[in-house]
This record gives structure tokens, sequence and C-alpha cells, in this order.
């Protein structure tokens, strides 16, 4: 006769794994404890709060605090040394510069004309860019907000752009627009004649305002979405009872109830599109010639890439920028929350 | 005013069918209520009446003419939704005009219709406010007053009152009771209470898992209840159900007792199994003979009391008295059953009338 057979302890795989995850994290704690207990002893439990903000606020401090003051110390100083204390000091000599224009609507007119040429390419750009990609996001929502086939597929795809480096959007797009590009193969074996999309001025600019509305349009998108499907349903059916035509029931009842998140989303656009740098700064250079330079990329170029560096006149230039950017991130605010209290 | 006829009406989400074949007319004037459990049907078919849903089977006609394929917006009916509905950006005054405008009226005509139904309903002093100003019964009134400046051949009312307090359902309640015998429109009410069906309508539509168990007017399906089903959902407190056997032609016996209860049987046979229903305000004390009833709980109201207790080999049963009642919990009492307000059922549910 035969007793059962006596079995090993089974081992739970999943809770081995945390385990190795836990047993650390238990030292640690252990560790960390007698100091934290001491440092309350001392400053008391409710000042606790302050002890555990203080990591991210010395982050903060270091990285953005810091440069903000040392950038406005710069705007009022001039020469090349890169010291504050090696800088003399030229009160709003900077700004006078930036700001000595014969007409603001003609950069020729100003002494800096390549800010002014910045200012007016990022006005044109943001212009366009806003009107369009506003434009494009809503219809794409309100289509996207229907019962098409293969929703969550199109909803996907005109999101992934967004998750993408916008170095990798451009990079990606140069390579479809430049001289020998794929756009170009393409005409050129039907017959037609290259283009020069990225070196025809006009052209040049069309292009970083699509490419910058393909690659953001679907974060917009998605907030526009997001405020269509928070509009009760039974108000489309009230809306139906009350014989109101569709086109009719867009203009009086969707695009009102959606009106918070469009002025959202024009706001965000905005300041976004006063920043715009980076894909240009790939796919054009700022070029051709100025014809697509930006303010952002006027300072970069001024403080660092010019063969003169000039900090004292970039960092008026950025502060005249952050001046334009916190107006606009204040509106922005205030739309939030008249939203929330709507 | 219209009339409404509804033909072998079926609807079918995919494979879930929730309407099986409703056959349903509703004259001028009337006020219908359909009435049943969550889940019977009785908001599909409203909104299939709507128009905003379709049918899967079956034709839908109103005075007459075939409405079936025609879109809400096109059938002249209009509809107060549960959640009101009410446009949250458009003052009270627009909400109103709202479908009227739709419609091309002229704006003296706009206006005047808007304030005499904000004069109805007592909404003058808010029609430039929005909805969120308002507290739920006016809102429920800007609703209702929505549909009647359309002057709509039937009104639709999908749980109306739900959302508002106790308090404020019945006086709603008599204002929309009210409403109704000064316009005269037919109206088709939903809801699941079933005492704002019996104080509204001039007839119910009682309906189960898609399917109508029973249409009669409030007291034809009290006193006459065609199956289980509507005796059950009928009443409050609800009817006492007990199973029991035919002993002989005239007589059931219930529970473990044998207890012998005169009752009408119809055809049945004796040993045929049987429900008798008998309501708790229809059960009588009786000094030493009738059912026993064990008591377990006692609910006193002030005007009325209600006894629950057991009998062996009985469900619950329920017993309402005038008064306030002095029994106890742990008390024997024994119950007459009326022989003319007892209500026989066969197996399969249906009533046994003579």
């Amino acid at each position: 006769m035969t007793g059962p057979t006596p079995t090993a302890p089974r081992r739970d795989d999943g809770a081995g794994a945390s385990d190795l995850i836990a047993a650390p994290l238990a030292l640690l704690s252990r560790l960390i404890d007698w100091p934290m207990r001491a440092i309350q002893r001392v400053i008391g439990e409710r000042r606790m709060a302050y002890v555990f903000l203080l990591p991210n606020l010395a982050f903060f401090g270091l990285f953005v605090f810091v440069p903000l003051i040392i950038n406005v110390v710069f705007s009022v100083t001039g020469g090349a040394a890169l010291f504050p204390s090696q800088r003399p000091y030229v009160g709003a000599g900077q700004y006078a510069y930036l700001f000595d224009c014969g007409s603001f609507l003609d950069p020729n007119s100003c002494r800096e004309d390549h800010f002014w040429r910045g200012v007016s390419n990022t006005a044109r750009f943001t212009l366009f860019q806003v009107t369009a990609m506003v434009l494009f996001s809503l219809v794409t929502a309100v289509v996207l907000n229907m019962r098409i086939r293969a929703r969550g597929f199109f909803r996907a795809v005109y999101f992934f752009p967004v998750l993408l480096s916008p170095v990798v959007v451009a990079l990606t797009w140069k390579w479809i627009l430049q001289r020998d590009g794929l756009l170009n193969a393409g005409i050129t074996s039907l017959g037609g004649e290259r283009i020069l999309f990225l070196v025809d001025p006009s052209w040049a600019m069309f292009w970083i305002v699509f490419v910058s509305i393909w690659a953001h349009m679907g974060f917009y998108t998605l907030i526009l979405l997001a405020g269509l499907q928070a509009i009760p349903a039974d108000l489309y059916e009230a809306a139906e009872m009350d014989a109101t035509p569709r086109w009719r029931t867009f203009w009086r009842i969707t695009l009102p109830l959606l009106w918070p998140n469009m002025i959202v989303v024009i706001v965000l656009a905005l300041i976004k599109g006063v920043q715009t740098f980076d894909e240009v700064f790939v796919l054009t250079g700022g070029g051709p010639g100025t014809a697509t330079l930006m303010v952002v990329h006027y300072i970069y170029e001024t403080a660092f890439s010019n063969q003169v560096q000039n900090f004292g006149l970039a960092a008026a230039a950025s502060v005249v920028l952050g001046v334009v950017l916190f107006a606009l991130t204040l509106a922005q605010l205030a739309a939030s929350s008249r939203k929330g209290a709507a | 005013m219209a009339q409404l006829e509804l033909s072998g009406v079926r609807k079918s989400f995919g494979a879930t069918h929730v309407l099986h074949g409703i056959d349903l007319a509703v004259a001028d004037g009337e006020f219908v209520v359909f009435v049943g459990p969550s889940g019977c049907g009785k908001s599909t078919l409203l909104r299939v009446i709507a128009g905003l849903e379709g049918v899967t089977g079956g034709s839908i006609a109103i005075d007459g003419s075939d409405v079936t394929g025609l879109p809400a917006s096109e059938r002249g009916l209009a509809m107060v939704f549960q959640s009101y509905a009410l446009y949250p950006h458009m003052s009270v005054y627009k909400n109103m005009a709202f479908a009227l405008e739709n419609m091309g009226f002229k704006r003296d005509e706009i206006d005047q219709r808007v304030r005499r139904a904000a004069g109805m309903l007592r909404l003058t002093d808010y029609l430039e406010r929005k909805p969120k100003a308002l507290s739920g019964g006016q809102r429920q009134r800007v609703a209702i007053g929505r549909a009647i400046v359309r002057d709509p051949k039937i009104f639709l009312f999908d749980e109306p009152l739900s959302n508002l307090d106790a308090e404020l359902r019945v006086a709603t309640r008599k204002e929309l009771a009210g409403l109704h015998a000064e316009l005269g429109g037919t109206m088709i009410y939903v809801t699941h209470d079933q005492v704002e069906a019996m104080t509204l309508a001039d007839r119910i539509v009682v309906l189960q898992a898609g399917r109508i168990e029973q249409i009669g007017t409030p007291l034809d399906l009290y006193n006459r209840p065609d199956n289980l089903f509507v005796a059950g959902f009928i009443g409050s407190p609800r009817m006492n159900l007990l199973p029991g056997t035919v002993a002989r032609q005239g007589i059931v016996r219930l529970g473990e007792g044998g207890h012998e209860i005169a009752c009408e049987t119809g055809a049945l046979t004796a040993g045929a199994t049987v429900t008798l229903g008998v309501r708790p305000e229809h059960l009588a004390l009786s000094e030493t003979t009738g059912l026993p009833l064990a008591v377990e709980l006692v609910e006193r109201l002030g005007g009325e009391s209600y006894l629950y207790g057991s009998s062996p080999g009985l469900p619950q049963i329920t017993l309402k008295l005038d008064g306030q009642s002095g029994h106890q919990r742990g008390d024997t009492v024994f119950l007459a059953l009326p022989s003319a307000q007892l209500h026989l059922f066969d197996e399969t549910g249906r009533a046994i009338r003579s």
C-alpha cells in the first residue's frame, strides 16, 4: 500500500517577481524611515509637506526659474561675455534696438530686420496654421464621432503623428519633399517637372504649415472629439423631434456646446504656433533666405549660431516672446476656467 | 390631436429581440400609459413611435397614414425626455421657440405661442433664464412647454417625472392630468411607476419582455387582471399570490393545513394546480376561523397598517388594515378571504373567469 506522494511546495512565479521588487523597496523605506522621522521631530508634522515638495521645487528652480532670471539679466546687458558679472549694463538698450523700426509692418525698415521678419513669418505661419488646423481638427473630430466603419482604427491613425518626435516628422517629410524626394519622383514619373517645394518661398511656407498641421492635428482632434462626446445624445434626439435640419443642428447645438473646447484648442494651437522651431529648422532651416525664419529660430541663431553670438539681443527677444506667450497662457487659463464653470 | 395604430411592431437590436409584435390602437385625445418593469421594452416602443428608432417589422400609422418610414422630424410628434434634454446654452424662451423657428413660423406667432405656453406652465418669469438656473420641476415644465408650443399630433412622455423628488412628482403629476384635460391632446406616457399609471391613464398598456400583457382602464387592470404578471404588477402593496389546488368544483385548497376557500374555479377539475390571488386590502380578520397567519412584522402608517406574516406552506402574506393595528410580532391572526374579491389563475398563469 502506498501513501500519498509528498509534493514540493509550489512556487508562485507572480509572487516571486513581486518579491524581487518589494524586497529592495522595503529596505529603501527602512533606510529613509529614520531620517524622515528625525526631520519631522524638528520641523513638525504640518511642515513635512514642504519636505516632499522640495526636490521638485529645487529641480524647477534650477532649470526653469534661475534660467528665466539669467535671461532677463542678459537682456539688460551687452557684450559677448558669458558671465553676467563681466557683461556691461545697457538698460533697455537691447529692447530699443529690437524695436527701432520705421514701420513695424515693414521688416526692412527695422534695424534688426531679421527679428521682425521672424515676427512677420511667425504671425503668418500661426494665422494660417491655427485657422487650418482648427478647421481640419473640427471636421475630423465630427467625422470620427460618427458611426463609421473602422472608427477606432481611424482615431488611432489620426493620433499617431502626435506620438512622433518633431524631428522625426520633419525628416520624414523632408525625404518626401526635397528636390529628389518621393513626391518629385512621383511627379517626374508622371511626366511632370520637378518642383522645389522647400526652396520656392511660397511652397516652403505652405509645406511647413502642412507638416505642422499633419503632426499636431491629432492632439486637437482628440480634445474636440472628447468635447463632442460630452454633448448628451438626447439633445440631438430632442433636436430631431424639433425638426431641426442637420446643418442647423451643427450650428445651433453642436458648435455652441463645443465652443469652450474650441477656445482651448485655438489658444493652445496659438501658443504652439508661436513657439514653432524644430520642424521648420529641420525642414527648411528658415530658408529660402529668411522666407520661413521664425522668432524662436531667430533667437537660437542670434545667441548660438551666428559668428558674433549676441546673448543680450537674443535674451531680449526671448523676453518679448515670453510676454506674448504669457498673455496667451492667461487667455488659455481664462478659457479653461470658463469651461470648468460652464 | 391624432389617432395612432401599431400593427405587429417588432424591434430587434442585433440578435436581441426587444419588441415581439405589438398591436395597439390609441384613440384621438386618449391618455395611454405604457407600464412595465425595467427592460420590458416600454421606452423602446415609445422611441419607435417617435421615429427615433426604426422598426424591424410591422407598421405605424398616425391618422390613417403610414409613418413607419418617416423620420422623427416629419411625424409631427413632440417628446418630453426623462432627462428633459433642454438645450443648456439657450434661454427658456429660445428652448421653447427653437422648434417653431425650424418650422418657419413667423416671429410674432412664435412669441405668441411661447408666451401662452409659459403662462399655462407658470414660466413667464423665467423666460430669459438658462436651464441651469432653474429647479428640476421648472426644467420639467420647460420640457413640457417645448412640446406644447408645437401643438403636436401626439405628446410622448418618457418617464418625465422620474428625476423629481417624491413631493414634486405628485404635484407635477396633477399638473399633467390638468394639462391633458385642458389641451385634450393624445398623450402616450411611459413609466415604471404604477401609481402614475393608475392616476393619469385613460388606458394602461402593461408590457413584459416586449409583449403586451393586458390593455385596459386602470380599474379594469386592478379588478380583472388577465394573468399573474398583471395581477402582481398592478396594485400596491402587490397582490398576495398563494399556490394551491382545486379540491372540487368551487373550492380551492391552500397550504399545508389544506385550508379550503370558496372560489370560482371555472372549468378546472379537481387536483388542478392553481394560484389564488387576493389583494392585501381585501383580506379581512376573522375571530377564530380562517387561514391562520403568524405575524412577523407590523408597519403602522397612521391611517393604515400593514401586517406581514406567514402561514404553513404559503409564501409571505401581506394584510392591509384601516387605522392603527394593535397586533404585535408573534401574534397569530385568522384571515377571511372574501370569495367575490379572489382571483384564480391556472397553471399557465391565465385568469380563470366564469
